[in-house]
């Protein structure tokens, strides 16, 4: 079953995550005619060539038969990552808004639909340089981290980001709550008066400003 | 919180803890390998698992002494570089024993400590678990301590798929019981006549 493929991290496999984001939707453009299909999750209309909204396993699957040909997302465009990678360089600590699965569907279009993209390589490394840089930040907000912390806010994180860093940080956060906790870390007792037992809430340490 | 399941949590139990008992206590001389008699003395100096000391110490009967993974020396080498001192060797269970010695120990300065320790070290952790290197990975990982090192597998296991899966290949893998081909026993048939 997803998400259990290693019990003791409760993460999801990469192929699993991948196998989610197939439910997105792309744009293809068919170059056959073919009627309805209709299928559990619903019915994708009458096929003619022109553009129509399909899941990305129907586009992927179609793809594989040569009978369309997809149309890349508009967040894929050589333009739009640039600016994309120019804003995740300038803000040390916020991520910039990407779509939830653009590792996923990124890989599954380089790997199955290589001429529809224009400018594979420069799309490719541009997506490389984002995904390191966010890496990079996430890491550098995971240093901060200490008994205080009560919870991790990352705003616009991806899929697969998440996952890679999922088991370590829970496991880093149940650490420093085990060692952090007032019992263990006992205060001077002074004669007699003893301080009563204040749960500080501690400052929020969000990896993004508020 | 792990407790009587854990497997971890018992061979933790199993470490030795040196006390001094409070009481003569009889019949039980196999555990101080100094005594002529089967006996132990009062004052006598033992080495217990912690499971043991636990108890008695919850009779009174012993009182506890910290363990020297504890001592000065660890103390000035984890304040001199928190990093790079093997606490393997030490005590592969450097915290959990920590964590369970506070209330019965009168030093009161360990929790802060070990404290100090795990977050000067998990710095390290961090960086080295991501880079997902086969190099630095044998000589770091040796010195970290049993809660440590399931910390640093996570994360690195974790990388270490995604790269995979970044390779790229096809997603269904075929059973490796396949790959065996079958002898097929066919008897030469004697050719009809």
């Amino acid at each position: 079953m997803a998400g259990q493929s290693d019990p003791h991290l409760s993460i999801f496999s990469a192929p699993e995550l991948e196998f989610l984001a197939e439910d997105e939707m792309v744009e293809v453009v068919p170059n056959i005619r073919m009627e309805a299909l209709h299928v559990i999750c619903g019915d994708f209309g009458p096929f003619f060539p022109q553009i129509a909204k399909v899941p990305l396993w129907l586009a992927l699957a179609l793809k594989k038969r040569d009978k369309c040909t997809i149309r890349t997302p508009e967040w894929m465009s050589v333009e739009r990552l640039t600016q994309v990678l120019e804003a995740e360089r300038e803000s040390p600590r916020e991520f910039q808004p990407l779509p939830f699965h653009y590792v996923e569907i990124s890989r599954l279009l380089f790997d199955h639909a290589r001429d529809d993209i224009p400018d594979i390589y420069m799309v490719r490394s541009l997506i490389e340089d984002i995904r390191y840089v966010r890496f990079h930040k996430v890491e550098t907000g995971l240093e901060t981290i200490s008994g205080r912390t009560h919870a991790v806010k990352l705003k616009n994180l991806s899929a697969m980001e998440v996952n890679i860093v999922r088991p370590f940080m829970v496991r880093a956060l149940q650490a420093f709550y085990k060692h952090d906790s007032p019992q263990m870390i006992q205060q001077p007792q002074t004669m007699g008066s003893r301080r009563p037992q204040v749960v500080d809430r501690g400052s929020r340490r969000d990896l993004r400003p508020r | 919180m792990p407790g009587y399941y854990d497997i971890d949590d018992i061979i933790m139990e199993e470490e030795p803890i040196s006390v001094v008992f409070q009481v003569g206590a009889h019949g039980v001389g196999l555990l101080d390998p100094g005594s002529e008699t089967n006996n132990v003395e009062n004052g006598a100096k033992v080495d217990l698992p912690f499971w043991l000391a636990h108890e008695l110490y919850l009779r009174q009967a012993v009182s506890i002494s910290v363990p020297a993974c504890f001592s000065q020396k660890t103390r000035k080498e984890i304040q001199a570089d928190a990093a790079c001192v093997d606490l393997r060797i030490r005590c592969p269970y450097f915290y959990e024993l920590g964590c369970k010695i506070v209330p019965l120990v009168s030093d009161k300065s360990i929790g802060s400590f070990l404290h100090y320790a795990f977050t000067g070290r998990y710095k390290e952790i961090l960086s080295k678990s991501h880079s997902a290197s086969v190099v630095t990975v044998p000589k770091f990982s040796t010195r970290l301590t049993k809660e440590e090192s399931q910390l640093f597998e996570a994360a690195r296991s974790s990388m270490l798929a995604f790269k995979k899966w970044r390779l790229g290949g096809s997603r269904l893998e075929k059973a490796s019981i396949l790959g065996r081909k079958r002898k097929t026993t066919i008897p030469a048939c004697p050719s009809t006549p």
